[in-house]
């Protein structure tokens, strides 16, 4: 290429970024920024908060299944002074209902995919912004009106929703929850649907328009990769949660019958088992939509702090895309009590159980990634690490509930609880976290303070471990989930010890992340003024300032090489370093080029 | 630098960004497709839970008025689609005209589907009226919410035209909209034929 043509290419690829003025004031630069650094940040601020309301609920159920009708510590004097400090059957019910929702939709959906696809996605393709600016803060503001719809559930007469995460007619109609609690639950995951589908058409058109010259599909970070495959996957299953709930809000609020059946109808009734299809044909999808960012960050970290290429790098991607076509097509096994055809059943179990071969590709990928490497025990690695372990445990156990001869035994005990906390819960929250810890210094310019990250690491571990393991326990020993009292029934009266041990580990889980908040509010004002590129990693991200510009890239990068070229044993000796960038040019020494044409 | 030439087209950056766009609301559709499937799918699902469809003690639905309004929206893609290929050419009449016809039988449309609404409420079929009234309100009710959302965006976009002379931005949002019209118009012949004929 002559250097008139390479002058020509440059400004083509400018014309198509133009670098915008940055905003100056207060409104365009915090409240209707359309920077997608600070779009990520809000939907982190707005996520971390719902977690903490939804780790404050989850402690209140652990209370009740510790000290079942005592008043609450705390609590019971402040929030619950109306029902005398103690949780009651229906504010029971309430309670893990919200917990659920809020966690899920409320909580890891914006921080996972929310602060991470939009902080991440843009800055490691090398583009200047999202592809719809626009839409993008829309999309954070229509969720931030879901969530003021959650508050406002909280407050609707007769309590909030209390009729399951799952919400399943015909106690979520009117006929079992009359209140408007429930009402606007429904109404806020329409809402929280509409901004992720929002979300999700900026994230698969920025990843397929707007990559940087020479950032082909296979030299994407496998975070991008994540969140990719996370967008295709809202765009096409978040309708579908969204078809069940416009139609049970029609139940609620216009009195159709698309889901109430029995004496209730008379001329032809509706399905309530329709919505369980409805749900699930989404539902199954959304455990892949929590669990594929948190994979792609995981696979990054382990090859970045094992300064090692990721194992397989294809493999891993065809794997994970896999996972993603094949995650359409088990949602039966959510539904194998409910008089399905047993043939179908053994589809769904077959089905379900193959998609353990992508998962296993995965997990050996990220075994031999540190198998041999130079593992740097960096805070954001061990959360990485966290997350393998835990993903680990919660894969196992789900092929218990994916085949239907034992998920017939263990449906609708703790031992399901247990499994989807492993997976959503524990994994989700370790990848966001151990992300967290790795992006702070490009988000906000300071460093995080490594020592309390470590403690901080090792109560969540070990938490989290002990948490979701006595569930799994008391759930093997056969106690249902959801019941506001299992020692009423005289076979789960032994469990009480462990339940109660469980519970502790949770107190102690929860009063831990306060070592979270401190280090992540405190670092903003006294952590260490991070440098361009604190962890020595050679994605594109790491090639700016932090904390990152507006406009992100002075110049779009050119792409040369994969985002894990670690310990190059070449470079290493040309560079006198272990990591290059991905943009980064080495110059070719002369002898090298003649080979390279000659073996051509 | 080899690889650099391979991946840029060399193409004006408007013609990139207008891609772009197409792609946004290529994606968009395909997902609001999802949704528009998944209320057939329960549309399936309750119809074949009954013994005899329509249920017992529920008046036919109307012929005639669903089948004149699958022939409003079919002309409204016509006159919109060709509004579009003026728009190509430049011919700034044609579009005004199109758009203008477009929106009135658009309007035309939402009009009918309230008579049908009214006509049948009329008949004896309430809401609360099992899963035929839950179906035959309920979806037709949202398409509609569609082709309204629609005329919006066309009667935003007439006076932009109107005012002011047609740029590469106005005819792609006119090319977006006719997309979402086409889309629509789509939907509504699927209902037509699942509740109405089959």
């Amino acid at each position: 290429m002559t250097a008139q043509e390479a002058t020509f290419n440059r400004q083509v690829i400018e014309a198509l970024q133009p670098i915008h003025a940055p905003p100056t004031t207060f409104w365009s630069k915090y409240i209707w920024s359309l920077d997608h650094k600070t779009i990520g940040k809000q939907y982190l601020w707005a996520g971390l908060l719902f977690l903490l309301v939804g780790g404050t609920l989850a402690m209140m159920i652990r209370w009740q299944w510790a000290f079942p009708g005592q008043p609450v510590p705390i609590l019971g004097p402040t929030v619950l002074r109306s029902s005398g400090g103690v949780i009651g059957p229906g504010l029971y019910m309430q309670i893990f209902t919200m917990h659920g929702l809020i966690m899920i939709f409320f909580a890891i959906t914006p921080v996972l995919i929310g602060a991470f696809g939009n902080f991440c996605i843009p800055l490691m393709i090398g583009a200047r912004d999202m592809a719809f600016p626009w839409l993008n803060a829309l999309s954070f503001w229509v969720f931030a009106l879901s969530q003021c719809l959650v508050i406002g559930a909280f407050f609707g007469d007769l309590g909030a929703a209390g009729a399951g995460w799952t919400t399943y007619p015909p106690l979520s109609t009117n006929i079992g929850t009359p209140g408007t609690g429930q009402t606007l639950m429904v109404a806020a995951v329409f809402v929280t649907g509409v901004a992720s589908i929002m979300g999700g058409i900026n994230y698969v058109t920025t990843v397929i328009r707007l990559r940087a010259p020479g950032m082909t599909y296979m030299r994407m970070p496998l975070t991008v990769w994540g969140q990719f495959l996370t967008a295709i996957l809202n765009v096409l299953f978040i309708p579908v949660l969204g078809a069940g709930a416009l139609l049970l809000l029609m139940d609620r609020l216009f009195g159709t019958q698309f889901f109430i059946a029995g004496a209730a109808a008379v001329k032809g009734g509706g399905d309530p088992i329709l919505f369980q299809h409805l749900f699930w044909i989404f539902g199954h999808p959304e455990v892949y939509i929590l669990i594929l960012p948190a994979w792609g960050i995981a696979a990054d970290l382990l090859a970045f702090f094992a300064r090692k290429p990721a194992h397989w790098y294809k493999g891993t991607v065809l794997a994970m895309s896999a996972v993603t076509i094949l995650s359409a097509v088990v949602y039966g096994h959510h539904m194998f009590q409910t008089g399905m055809n047993p043939m179908l059943g053994q589809g769904f179990t077959t089905l379900t159980l193959i998609i353990s071969i992508p998962a296993e590709v995965l997990f050996l990928n990220w075994l031999r990634t540190i198998y041999k490497g130079s593992i740097r025990l960096t805070v954001p690695m061990l959360f990485a690490l966290g997350m393998v372990f835990v993903f680990g445990l919660g894969g196992l156990t789900g092929l218990y509930l994916g085949a239907a001869t034992p998920d017939i035994y263990l449906h609708d005990t703790m031992f399901v609880v247990g499994h989807f906390h492993f997976t959503m819960a524990a994994a989700s929250f370790m990848a966001s976290i151990a992300g967290l810890y790795f992006w702070y210094p490009k988000m906000f310019g300071r460093m995080m303070n490594t020592t309390l990250g470590k403690i901080h690491f090792w109560f969540s571990a070990v938490g989290i471990t002990a948490v979701f393991t006595g569930q799994l326990l008391v759930g093997y020993a056969g106690q249902n989930r959801r019941l506001w009292n299992p020692y009423a029934y005289d076979i789960f009266k032994p469990l009480h010890g462990l339940n109660q041990w469980t519970s502790y580990f949770a107190f102690v889980l929860f009063f831990a992340q306060a070592i979270f908040i401190w280090n992540f509010l405190s670092s903003m004002y006294i952590g260490k003024k991070a440098e361009a590129n604190p962890w020595q990693v050679g994605t594109l991200e790491w090639s700016i300032t932090s904390p990152a510009p507006v406009h992100n890239y002075d110049a779009i990068p050119i792409v040369q090489r994969g985002p894990h070229e670690l310990s190059n044993p070449e470079l290493v000796r040309r560079l006198g370093r272990d990591w290059v960038g991905q943009a980064e040019v080495v110059a070719e020494e002369p002898g090298a080029a003649r080979m390279a044409q000659g073996a051509r | 630098m080899a690889a650099t030439r391979d991946v840029i087209p060399y193409r004006p950056a408007a013609a990139r960004g207008e891609d772009t766009a197409w792609l946004g609301m290529f994606i968009f559709l395909g997902s609001w497709a999802m949704m528009f499937a998944s209320l057939f799918f329960s549309y399936g699902v309750l119809r074949f839970r009954q013994a005899t469809w329509p249920p017992p003690g529920t008046p036919p639905l109307p012929q005639l008025l669903p089948a004149v309004n699958t022939g409003v929206l079919a002309l409204n893609a016509l006159v919109l689609q060709r509004a579009l290929s003026a728009a190509r050419r430049g011919a700034k009449s044609r579009v005004v005209a199109g758009l203008l016809e477009g929106t009135l039988l658009g309007a035309v449309f939402v009009a009918l589907q309230v008579v049908l609404w009214t006509s049948l409420f009329k008949s004896g079929l309430a809401l609360e009226d099992g899963s035929l009234a839950a179906v035959v309100y309920g979806l037709t009710g949202f398409h509609a919410l569609h082709v309204v959302v629609g005329l919006l965006g066309l009667g935003l976009l007439l006076p932009a035209v109107l005012g002011g002379t047609l740029n590469a931005a106005r005819n792609n949002r006119l090319r977006l909209w006719v997309m979402y019209w086409h889309f629509v118009g789509v939907v509504w012949l699927t209902m037509y034929l699942l509740i109405f004929v089959v």
